[in-house]
């Protein structure tokens, strides 16, 4: 384990060498590199805006583009807050994620440390190949998923929703499963001659020690709940137990003059949070991510 | 020295055969449990569902066919072939791009942005991975309202203020393909960018201070330090990714939802891809035999492209500590 988590700069450029006078050449292509990524910026954050202005339009029309609404209010705001159903989607996404989000960090720190820390046959390869096996998603063997769960009656169940997303990911497991192995040896060595038995050395030790990571997989696995669709817009299927996947595509797709400001309004309203979350989570999977492939 | 790894190596082999920490099967228990109900057992109930002639005709008195499904599927002259064949280089196209584009522009943009002379890159690189910090479903069905050709304000855009004939973005087949790699690009480029970035900032100082004594010029700098830095960190990311984008039917589903609609393939349209095609097939024609039978044939392709991976960078590969 030659690179820990920590020896990354987290930010784009490292002011540890300020040069104020730079030669024409560099200030020449400093220059243009901030024009091409101001340029790019605008391209990619356009789209954006685009939704950001939509949602505060009240006409629902988009023949004419207008950078900044003529007549501006939250009357798509209001309409999505008075039928009450988006506060539904909402609920039923949170109780969603939470549960999968509970178990997933439950399940995973359990078989990371098994992983990490234990000694046992099929540890050398078992983890690939269940990486491996993920490869392929659970969504394609929908034929299976949809069949057995008519046959069973399971069919518009929030239940059978959470079932079906509860399975353990390998890919959590092997992120932290490196993150355990950058804890120092000694640790657990230590643990281990004051006579602590395995399920000690697991809560005591290695658990809050890699809480950081917990975190962010619990965290990551919540957003992804809140964008999952295909598997929630086969099993539920009455208004009462949409999520918000299902909510904001059954808004849009179809009649998308009709609804297009309000999809705006729900979108911005469940973007900024979840892309917040995600944006602090981030960081440390990024890390991970590259200290992961660094070492093998 | 290596007689010093030797022995160190078989003192911890002789360690690790003495103790064996049956335990561990304990803790790994809820998700090898989880993986087998939720992954390993639909896999295998699906190659069953393949052989067989499960569908709405026949939901509860199914028979078992042999190789019915795939002959239907692979042979070029059954009217179904049509269907698999021209998905599936779509697919590999779709793929391909998908995953070639992004890696190229977060590339390019993760070496503007480590420019030490670049104080405010941070702010850059915040505002460049908003896409990817939004999560697909949302920006996907929102690419969907700003493409549309009536519309929409890519069009209001291109056609109000620059001029331009309007594009029928979801409505022609090449110009959704188009706007599919398009969309997926923009949601793709911003995970390469952060893995490019972290690269480049792993690259010891000493090495870009070797080549400048050296008289290395900037392209030679790029070529020889940068590049093969970059390579290594970020291959064993790009193969999954590939891997990722080939069954990603999440965005290509939200986005066009498979269309527009195909005049010689009464079940898939121009612009789904073998994982959607699984999906529809069982979904929306309640053909469970057939969607099965492509599923298959998915696993097979999925499960060759990891060999290659495995076979080729090593990724994943386990290091005993």
């Amino acid at each position: 384990m030659a690179v820990t988590h920590h020896s990354f700069p987290q930010s784009g450029a490292a002011p540890r060498h300020r040069k104020r006078n730079l030669q024409p050449g560099q200030w020449l292509r400093l220059w243009i590199s901030r024009v091409i990524i101001w340029f790019v910026i605008i391209v990619v954050l356009i789209p954006m805006w685009f939704v950001f202005t939509a949602s505060f339009d009240p006409s629902n029309s988009y023949i004419s583009v207008s950078f900044f609404p003529a007549h501006a209010t939250f009357a798509n705001y209001r309409a999505l807050f008075q039928g009450g159903q988006f506060l539904v989607w909402v609920r039923n996404s949170l109780l969603v994620g939470l549960t999968v989000a509970i178990a997933q960090s439950f399940i995973t720190a359990l078989s990371a440390f098994a992983f990490s820390k234990l000694r046992f046959y099929g540890r050398k390869y078992g983890l690939m190949m269940l990486l491996l096996l993920q490869m392929f998603p659970n969504i394609l063997s929908i034929a299976a998923f949809y069949s057995a769960l008519a046959k069973l009656n399971m069919i518009d169940y929030l239940g059978s929703y959470i079932l079906v997303m509860l399975g353990a990911s390998a890919f959590n497991v092997w992120l932290l499963k490196g993150f355990m192995d950058s804890i120092p040896k000694e640790l657990d060595e230590a643990a281990l001659i004051d006579g602590a038995n395995t399920w000690q050395r697991f809560i005591r030790v290695q658990l809050p020690l890699c809480l950081p990571m917990l975190v962010v997989i619990f965290f990551l696995t919540i957003v992804g709940a809140f964008g999952e669709y295909l598997f929630a817009g086969t099993i539920l299927q009455s208004p009462s137990n949409y999520t918000l996947g299902v909510g904001m595509y059954n808004l849009i797709s179809g009649q998308f003059a009709k609804n297009w400001g309000e999809f705006a309004a729900a979108a911005l309203l469940s973007a900024i949070p979840l892309a917040a979350v995600f944006a602090l989570a981030q960081k440390y999977l990024t890390t991970g991510l590259v200290a992961g492939s660094v070492k093998g | 020295m290596a007689a010093v790894a030797q022995t160190g190596t078989t003192s911890v082999v002789r360690k690790r055969r003495r103790k064996v920490d049956w335990v561990a099967y304990g803790y790994l228990s809820p998700a090898l449990v989880t993986i087998c109900v939720l992954s390993i057992v639909p896999i295998f109930y699906t190659i069953y569902i393949s052989f067989t002639n499960f569908n709405q005709m026949h939901f509860t008195s199914y028979q078992f066919v042999g190789l019915q499904n795939y002959k239907e599927l692979l042979n070029p002259h059954d009217p179904l072939s049509n269907l698999f064949i021209p998905t599936l280089v779509w697919t590999i196209i779709y793929a391909l791009c998908a995953t070639g584009f992004s890696y190229l522009v977060g590339l390019a943009l993760a070496v503007l942005l480590n420019n030490k002379h670049m104080r405010e890159a941070t702010v850059y690189r915040t505002l460049l991975i908003i896409p990817w910090a939004v999560p697909t479903l949302i920006t996907m069905l929102a690419w969907q309202g700003l493409l549309n050709d009536q519309y929409g304000q890519i069009n209001g855009l291109l056609h109000g203020v620059f001029g331009l004939p309007r594009i029928p973005w979801l409505t022609n087949a090449t110009w959704a393909r188009v706007a599919i790699i398009i969309a997926n690009v923009w949601a793709g480029f911003p995970y390469m960018m952060t893995v490019c970035l972290g690269a480049l900032q792993s690259i010891p100082t000493d090495q870009y201070e070797a080549a400048e004594i050296d008289g290395a010029t900037w392209t030679q700098v790029f070529r020889y330090v940068t590049m093969p830095s970059v390579w290594r960190i970020s291959l064993p990311l790009l193969i999954p990714s590939f891997s990722f984008n080939f069954n990603n039917f999440n965005a290509t589903y939200l986005l066009t939802g498979g269309g527009p609609p195909n005049s010689n393939n009464p079940f898939l349209g121009q612009t789904d891809i073998l994982a959607s095609a699984a999906y529809k097939m069982t979904l929306s024609f309640n053909r469970y035999d057939l969607g099965s039978a492509i599923a298959v044939l998915l696993f097979i392709l999925v499960a060759f492209i990891s060999w290659l991976q495995m076979r080729y960078t090593g990724a994943f590969q386990e290091v005993d500590s």
